[in-house]
């Protein structure tokens, strides 16, 4: 039984990274065809192995930055995926905990309060939600009150920022089209926040009383027992938590679809934005073959990058 | 507050010796639907050691948590009754200041996981803001871990996480975490039963020298300890107090038959 549960993480893994990484190393192309560009080198056996590496890295470079294919390229890189999904992931994960820790807290440790038992009940029903109804509602959010934002808040906010700070701003905060990466990033925050919640509640709910008594007894105010003292009691529970809620989300696809849409350019972040799952799902279906591969390319890309989250996580929890 | 004089402390005003008795009148506590207290009144003289005993689930350790209100962390306890510290109610006033006042140890050394030793004692300090700067907050902590002896143990390695302290050590730790405020009233839950006769006997002489500055409620179910460094003993049975009395005069002339097969080891 042992290796059913083995077998489809395996199979998946080997599966995209096999192929995504020959798409991939087929992009990187040799890196000779780098190399050529310098000065011939006088010293080319002594430094050989070092400009071999400084080729590689250059060509991995090109790849990480270069727009994705249309039906015909023939070099294609991620670039605009891997920017909108680490700034989305990054935005998504930083609310999410922001705004996830505080309700664990509440409900692993306010047990005198009656309504901590709605919210546990609330946040374990949300955690198990279909995603795409959380972009359905962002959407809808959005729909209704993005026109009322962008005039009175985000339009003169962008434009005495732009004033004072020169025209690169307006790439992050400036009136928002129907589709950006604030409400795809608001969307990954809400699936983050429920996750993020249980593991803190139930953290806190497993320090055994005798600890409980020891930090109220010298902490003053409640609030800085639960967030101080008992915190510390916790925090390498919380850190996982909150390392492996950001794996999930960066690999979320459903939620992004009516909030951040996708995108196959560099945009700003108030426009419709690209991001790896989207381009996955849109790629991967289409029939030009340098199309799916690039699909495969960017999947092992987002493999890399959740399962470098998982091992930081598993070393933060095991460390001392 | 401490004044650094070269390299001598002199302590202004937390010194003096406490005056804080304790009166606890007609308490009551319920955890649910069991009742744990029914009716408790006794009066606990400054400066002195009073011995809780009694066996187990008798309602001991719930006097302590009702002395500091930490028996308001639990949910489903309700407490009725009254006590008075230095005549004030203690329900009335903030709790933050009766916990400065009134501080714990227990039975399990419970330091906070993750800390060193040195912020073990200094979190407390730090987060009530008793001390103004790094050198006072030194002082206070070197002062306590000195107080509970353990200073010579520990001065070289205060960085050292204190889960690595052995269990007597960790004890003293947590007297000495609890000493750092400097508190009229040192409340102790069978601090020794977990620990060894060797440190069993330190923690004793250590609360015979500490009932000089502060007045020190004892819980212990080993009756020869009570006799060993109490001044009065209270001996409770199912919630309520049997018999209370100097020490001397309970262990050796039992008024009630209850508190005699008790304090002779016929009754646990």
């Amino acid at each position: 039984m042992g290796v059913l549960a083995v077998l489809p993480l395996f199979l998946i893994i080997g599966d995209v990274m096999f192929k995504g990484v020959s798409a991939i190393v087929k992009q990187l192309g040799s890196p000779w065809e780098f190399l050529a560009w310098l000065p011939p080198d006088p010293l080319a056996d002594r430094w050989g192995v070092g400009r071999l590496l400084v080729g590689t890295l250059y060509s991995l470079w090109e790849f990480l930055t270069r727009l994705p294919p249309d039906p015909f390229a023939d070099r294609w890189g991620i670039g605009p995926l891997l920017v909108g999904t680490l700034y989305m992931t990054a935005l998504g994960a930083v609310v999410g905990f922001i705004v996830g820790f505080p309700i664990g807290v509440y409900i692993g440790e306010m047990r005198k309060e009656a309504f901590a038992n709605v919210a546990r009940a609330s946040v374990n029903v949300l955690v198990e939600f279909p995603t795409i109804t959380i972009g359905l509602f962002v959407y809808a959010v959005f729909v209704f009150v993005i026109e009322d934002l962008n005039r009175t808040l985000l339009s003169p906010l962008s434009e005495w920022l732009t004033s004072a700070l020169g025209d690169g701003v307006g790439q992050f905060i400036g009136p928002l089209g129907g589709y950006n990466a604030y409400a795809g990033a608001l969307a990954l925050s809400i699936i983050m926040i429920p996750y993020v919640a249980l593991v803190t509640a139930s953290a806190y709910a497993s320090i055994p009383d005798s600890i409980r008594e020891a930090a109220y007894s010298i902490s003053g105010r409640e609030f800085k027992a639960m967030f101080i003292v008992l915190r510390k009691a916790v925090s390498r529970a919380v850190l996982t938590a909150a390392l492996l809620g950001t794996a999930k989300i960066a690999g979320e696809t459903a939620p992004l679809l009516f909030t951040a849409l996708g995108n196959i350019y560099y945009a700003p972040f108030t426009q419709a934005t690209a991001a790896i799952p989207l381009w996955i799902w849109y790629a991967a279906q289409t029939p030009y073959d340098v199309q799916i591969e690039s699909a495969y390319g960017a999947a092992a890309v987002l493999l890399v990058i959740v399962l470098t989250l998982f091992a930081v996580a598993k070393l933060a929890a095991q460390k001392r | 507050m401490g004044k650094v004089v070269g390299e001598t402390e002199v302590m202004v005003g937390s010194m003096t010796s406490s005056k804080s008795g304790v009166v606890i009148k007609n308490l009551e506590v319920a955890f649910g639907s069991l009742e744990v207290l029914r009716g408790v009144n006794l009066e606990i003289s400054p400066n002195t050691i009073t011995a809780l005993m009694g066996p187990s689930g008798s309602g001991k350790s719930t006097i302590l948590r009702v002395l500091n209100r930490l028996i308001e962390i639990y949910p489903d306890a309700r407490v009725k009754g009254d006590v008075l510290l230095d005549g004030r109610s203690i329900f009335e006033m903030d709790v933050v200041e009766l916990r400065k006042r009134v501080q714990m140890i227990f039975q399990i050394p419970n330091p906070i996981p993750n800390l060193s030793i040195f912020e073990n004692v200094a979190l407390g300090l730090k987060l009530n803001r008793l001390v103004n700067g790094r050198r006072e907050l030194f002082q206070r902590v070197k002062q306590a871990l000195e107080k509970a002896q353990l200073w010579d143990e520990v001065k070289d390695r205060l960085n050292a996480p204190a889960g690595k302290l052995s269990g007597g050590q960790q004890q003293r730790l947590c007297i000495a975490r609890a000493l750092a405020f400097n508190p009229e009233v040192l409340l102790a839950d069978e601090p020794t039963a977990n620990l060894d006769p060797e440190n069993t006997a330190k923690i004793e002489a250590l609360f015979l020298e500490l009932k000089k500055e502060m007045t020190i409620v004892l819980v212990t179910h080993y009756p020869p300890q009570a006799a060993r460094i109490s001044d009065y003993v209270a001996f409770l049975y199912k919630g309520q107090i049997v018999e209370t009395g100097p020490t001397k005069e309970v262990f050796t002339n039992p008024k009630h038959e209850l508190t005699e097969k008790y304090v002779t080891g016929r009754l646990y």
